[in-house]
C-alpha cells in the first residue's frame, strides 16, 4: 500500500464543503480514476495529497508518514515523489520546453543554482531523455506556447517523470484534448504504469476512457465517495451506478462515450 | 447632459405647485420632488451660465449694473462682441429656466419632463460661453494663414544652403585705427599694418562721443570722424564695426541701417561718421580707448553644419539620456514599489491590504499630476537644467511604471506557479522558474515604451527650463528664429520616430 488516506475533509474559506470524510487505500502500480460530476472535489482530493491544499482534516499517509501536516523540507521531498500533471497543462510558456522538463527536478536541486541559468549536464540529459519518452525531443528548445496543447501535455508528462516520482497525480489531464490525443496521453501513462509501476491516480469524465485504462474506479459525489469498484465491475458499470455517480446528466454524458468505446 | 433621471426617492408624489414655486431657485423644486442629482445638475448648470454671463460683460467693462440698456455707440468692439455673446447665452439660459419652474411642478408631482429639448438650450449656451473665454476666432485663423505659410515653410524645410542650419568659413579683411575719448596728452598708439594688406587712416585720433551731457546742459554730438580706407578688395561691402576698451564689439547702426560702404575699384572709400553713444566703464579714470575697424568678410570653403544645428545636436542627446536616466531610475525604484501594489501578493493580511491601498492612492496621485508640474516643482527644487528634467520625469515615472508593473504581476498564471511548487520546488526556485519568466517580458515592454513616452515628454519639460533639446526650441520661438526651430523640430521628428519603431519591434518580441 503506497498511500492511505483516511477521513480526509476540505472545507474551503468560503465555507464551501469539498470533501467529507473520504477514506481510501492507494496500492502500488494501481491506476486509479477519480470520477465525479463538475464540482464534486475531484480536485481538491488530488491536490490534498500533494499538499498544494491543505486538508481541513483527515490523515494523508504516505511511505510510512502522515504528510497531511507536512511543511517545508519534509513537504518538498514528499512533493518532488508525487508528479502532477494538469488539466490545463500549467507550462511555463514563455520558457523553453527543455526548462519546463528541467524545473521537474527542482526538488533535488539546490535552490541556489535557480539563481543562475546553469543546469548540470547530467539533469540536462535526463531531460532529454523524458523528452524522447514523450516523443518530442525535437521541441527541446521551443517555446512551451509554441507547441500544440497534445505536445504540451506530453511536455508536462516529461515534467513530471524528472521527478522519479512514485505517483502521479492527474487533473483530468484530457479534459482539453480532443479524443484521439486523450488516448495518446492516457497511453503514455498506461506505459509509465505498466512498465515502471508508477502509480497513477487520475480524475477523467468519459466511461469509455475509465473503462478502458482504470484498474480501479472511485466515484466522488458532493465530496464523498459515492462508488468503488475494480477492474471488472467498471466493465460493467451499469447505467444506474454511472447515475449515482454523475446524477440526471448521466444520459447525455454517457451515451455519446459508450459508442465510442464500441 | 440632464439624464432622466431614473425614480423619485419618495413614493408619494410631492404638490406640484409648491415644486412649480420652489424651482424659482432652479432645481429646488425637483429637489423637492426627490429628484435630487437632477436638481443639483440644474441649479449648477443654470446659475453658472448666468454668472458667467455677466462676468464676461464685466469682463469686458461693461457697466452690468444697467444691463441690457445700452447705447450702441458708447461700446468698443470689444465690448460690443461681449454683449453680443453674454445676451445670447443669457436668453438660452431663460428658455432652461423657465422650462426649469415647469419641470419642478411636474417632478414634484413624480414625473420629471424630458430634458432632452432644454438640455440642448442649455448646452449650446455653455458652447457660447466657452467660445467667448477661450476667444475663438476663427476668421483669425484663416485670414493669418497666408502670413504664417513662409515661416511655416522654413519648419518644414530648414535644410535649404543659406538657411541656419548651414554656415560657410568666414574670412576677415580688416582696416583697423585707434581713437580714445575724451581727448589727453598721449596719443593712442595707432596699429602698424603690413604692406599688401587693407588699412584705413582716421583724421581724429581723439574726441566726444554723442549724447553725454555738457556742463552747460547740452546733449553732446560726437565728433565726426573721417575715414580713408586704402587696399581693399574693390565693389565688396565692408562695415564699420567699433570696440571700445573692454565693451564687447559693435556694428554701427544709424537710423537702423548697419554702416556700410563700397570700395573703388581701387579699393578705396572715405567714409564719415559720427562716434554713437556707448556706456564707458565706470572704472575707467583714463580715456577709453576705441578701436575702429573697417571689415571685408568673404565666405570661403564648403557648406558646414552650423552652430545652431550643433546646439539642436547637443539638445536631442540631452534629451535622450535625460529621458534614459529618468527611465533607469523610474525602474530601479518602481520594481519593489510595484510589488507592494499587486493585490495578488498583498492580500495576505490585514495590514499588508491597507499597504495596497495606500501606496495605490499615492501611485495614482502622483501619476495625476503631469510631468510638466513636476518639472516646475523639480525646478523650484534643484534649479533650472537637465537634472530638474530628470526628477520630474524619474517621479512620473515611478508612479506610471510601478502600476504598470504591478498589473502584470497580478495577471500572472497561477498554474505554473503550483506546478512548479508540486515539483517539490522551494519559494526561490519558484520564483525563479515561474514568477520570474513571466513578468520579465511585459517588464521590459512597458519600460521601454515608457522610455519613448519620457524622450516625448523631455522635449515639453525642457521648454519650462528642464533642459534638452525643449530649451533651445523655445528659446528660437522667442527669437523667431523659424529655421532653426526647424531643425530642432526635424530632430524631435526624427529621433521619436526611430524610437517609435524601435520600441514597438522590441515590444513585438517580449509580449
Ligand atoms: N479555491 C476554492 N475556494 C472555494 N471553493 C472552492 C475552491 N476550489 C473549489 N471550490 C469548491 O469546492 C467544490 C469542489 O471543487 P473541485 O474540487 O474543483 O471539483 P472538481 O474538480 O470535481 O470539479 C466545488 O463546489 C467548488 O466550487
Ligand atoms: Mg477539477
Amino acid at each position: 500500500m503506497i498511500l492511505n488516506i483516511k477521513n480526509l475533509t476540505k472545507i474551503y474559506d468560503t465555507g464551501t464543503k469539498a470533501l467529507t470524510d473520504v477514506s481510501f487505500d492507494v496500492t502500488e502500480g494501481e491506476f486509479l480514476v477519480i470520477i465525479g460530476l463538475s464540482g464534486s472535489g475531484k480536485s481538491t482530493l488530488l491536490r490534498c495529497i500533494n499538499r498544494l491544499i491543505d486538508p481541513t482534516s483527515g490523515e494523508i499517509w504516505f511511505n510510512g508518514k502522515d504528510i497531511a501536516k507536512a511543511k517545508g523540507r519534509q513537504l518538498r521531498e514528499t512533493r518532488r515523489q508525487i508528479g502532477m500533471v494538469f488539466q490545463q497543462f500549467n507550462l511555463v510558456k514563455r520558457s523553453s520546453v527543455l526548462t519546463n522538463v528541467i524545473s521537474g527536478r527542482l526538488g533535488y536541486m539546490n535552490p541556489m543554482w535557480s539563481l543562475t541559468n546553469y543546469t548540470p549536464r547530467s539533469i540536462r540529459q535526463d531531460a532529454m531523455r523524458a523528452l524522447e519518452k514523450v516523443g518530442i525531443p525535437d521541441k527541446a528548445y521551443n517555446r512551451a506556447d509554441e507547441l500544440s496543447g497534445g505536445q504540451q501535455q506530453r511536455v508536462g508528462i516529461a515534467r513530471a517523470l524528472m521527478q522519479n516520482p512514485r505517483i502521479i497525480l492527474a487533473d483530468e489531464p484530457v479534459a482539453s484534448l480532443d479524443p484521439v490525443l486523450a488516448h495518446s496521453i492516457l497511453g503514455y501513462l498506461e506505459k509509465l504504469n505498466k512498465e515502471q509501476g508508477v502509480t497513477i491516480i487520475c480524475s477523467l469524465h468519459y466511461l469509455d476512457l475509465v473503462q478502458r485504462y482504470a484498474t480501479r474506479v472511485i466515484g466522488l459525489r458532493d465530496g464523498k465517495i459515492v462508488y468503488e469498484g475494480d477492474n471488472t465491475s467498471i466493465r460493467k458499470m451499469t447505467d444506474t451506478q454511472f447515475k449515482e455517480v454523475y446524477g440526471e446528466e448521466a444520459q447525455r454524458m454517457g451515451s455519446g462515450l459508450l459508442g465510442e468505446s464500441a | 447632459m440632464m439624464e432622466e433621471t431614473a425614480k423619485s426617492r419618495f413614493s408619494v408624489p410631492r404638490i406640484p405647485i409648491v415644486g412649480g414655486v420652489l424651482s424659482i431657485i432652479p432645481g429646488l423644486g425637483q429637489v423637492y420632488g426627490g429628484f435630487i442629482m437632477r436638481g443639483v445638475l440644474l441649479f449648477l448648470f443654470i446659475a453658472s451660465l448666468y454668472a458667467l454671463s455677466l462676468w464676461r460683460m464685466d469682463n469686458a467693462g461693461i457697466d452690468i449694473s444697467t444691463y441690457p440698456s445700452y447705447n450702441a455707440d458708447d461700446l468698443n468692439k470689444k465690448q460690443e462682441q461681449a454683449f453680443i455673446f453674454a445676451t445670447l447665452a443669457i436668453l438660452l439660459t431663460t428658455v432652461g429656466y423657465v422650462w426649469n419652474i415647469y419641470d419642478g411642478y411636474v417632478s414634484a408631482g413624480g414625473k420629471p419632463s424630458p430634458a432632452l429639448v432644454p438640455g440642448l438650450f442649455i448646452t449650446i449656451a455653455t458652447l457660447i460661453i466657452g467660445a467667448h473665454i477661450t476667444e475663438i476666432d476663427i476668421a483669425k485663423a484663416v485670414n493669418e494663414i497666408g502670413d504664417v505659410s513662409p515661416r511655416l515653410k522654413q519648419i518644414l524645410w530648414p535644410w535649404n544652403p543659406d538657411d541656419s542650419a548651414f554656415t560657410r568659413e568666414v574670412e576677415t579683411f580688416d582696416g583697423v585705427a585707434m581713437w580714445e575719448t575724451p581727448c589727453d596728452d598721449t596719443p593712442v598708439k595707432q596699429p602698424t599694418h603690413t604692406e599688401g594688406e587693407s588699412y584705413i587712416e582716421i583724421d581724429s585720433v581723439c574726441g566726444s562721443i554723442s549724447g553725454l551731457r555738457k556742463p552747460d546742459g547740452s546733449r553732446d554730438e560726437g565728433t565726426t570722424i573721417n575715414i580713408k580706407g586704402y587696399d581693399f578688395r574693390p565693389g565688396e561691402e565692408a562695415e564699420l564695426v567699433l570696440k571700445p576698451g573692454s565693451v564687447p564689439e559693435f556694428r554701427v547702426v544709424v537710423e537702423g541701417e548697419r554702416v556700410r560702404v563700397i570700395p573703388d575699384e581701387n579699393g578705396e572709400f572715405e567714409l564719415s561718421f559720427v562716434m554713437p553713444n556707448f556706456t564707458i566703464p565706470a572704472t575707467a579714470t583714463t580715456s577709453t580707448p576705441v578701436e575702429i575697424t573697417v571689415r571685408q568678410k568673404q565666405e570661403v570653403g564648403s557648406l558646414k553644419l552650423s552652430e545652431d544645428f550643433w546646439l539642436s545636436f547637443e539638445g536631442i542627446i540631452e534629451t535622450l539620456f535625460l529621458a534614459l536616466m529618468a527611465t533607469i531610475a523610474g525602474l530601479v525604484l518602481a520594481v519593489p514599489v510595484s510589488f507592494l501594489a499587486a493585490r495578488n501578493l498583498m492580500s495576505t493580511s490585514r495590514i499588508t491590504i491597507a499597504a495596497y491601498y495606500i501606496i495605490r492612492v499615492i501611485l495614482n496621485v502622483v501619476r495625476s499630476i503631469e510631468p510638466i508640474v513636476w518639472a516646475l516643482i523639480a525646478i523650484i527644487w534643484v534649479g533650472a537644467g537637465p537634472f530638474a528634467g530628470v526628477l520630474a520625469l524619474t517621479i512620473h515615472t515611478i508612479a506610471s511604471l510601478a502600476k504598470l508593473y504591478s498589473e502584470a504581476i497580478e495577471s500572472i498564471d497561477p498554474g505554473p506557479i503550483e506546478a512548479i511548487q508540486a515539483t517539490g520546488a522551494d519559494r526561490l526556485q519558484t520564483i525563479m522558474y515561474a514568477v520570474v519568466p513571466q513578468v520579465i517580458p511585459p517588464f521590459v515592454s512597458f519600460t521601454i515604451y515608457r522610455w519613448d513616452i519620457n524622450v516625448r515628454m523631455s522635449t515639453i519639460i525642457g521648454a519650462v527650463g528642464g533642459g534638452g533639446i525643449g530649451l533651445v526650441l523655445i528659446q528660437w520661438i522667442r527669437l523667431a528664429k523659424y529655421d532653426s526651430v526647424g531643425i530642432a523640430v526635424w530632430m524631435i521628428a526624427i529621433v521619436v520616430t526611430i524610437l517609435d519603431y524601435a520600441s514597438a519591434r522590441i515590444r513585438e518580441q517580449y509580449v
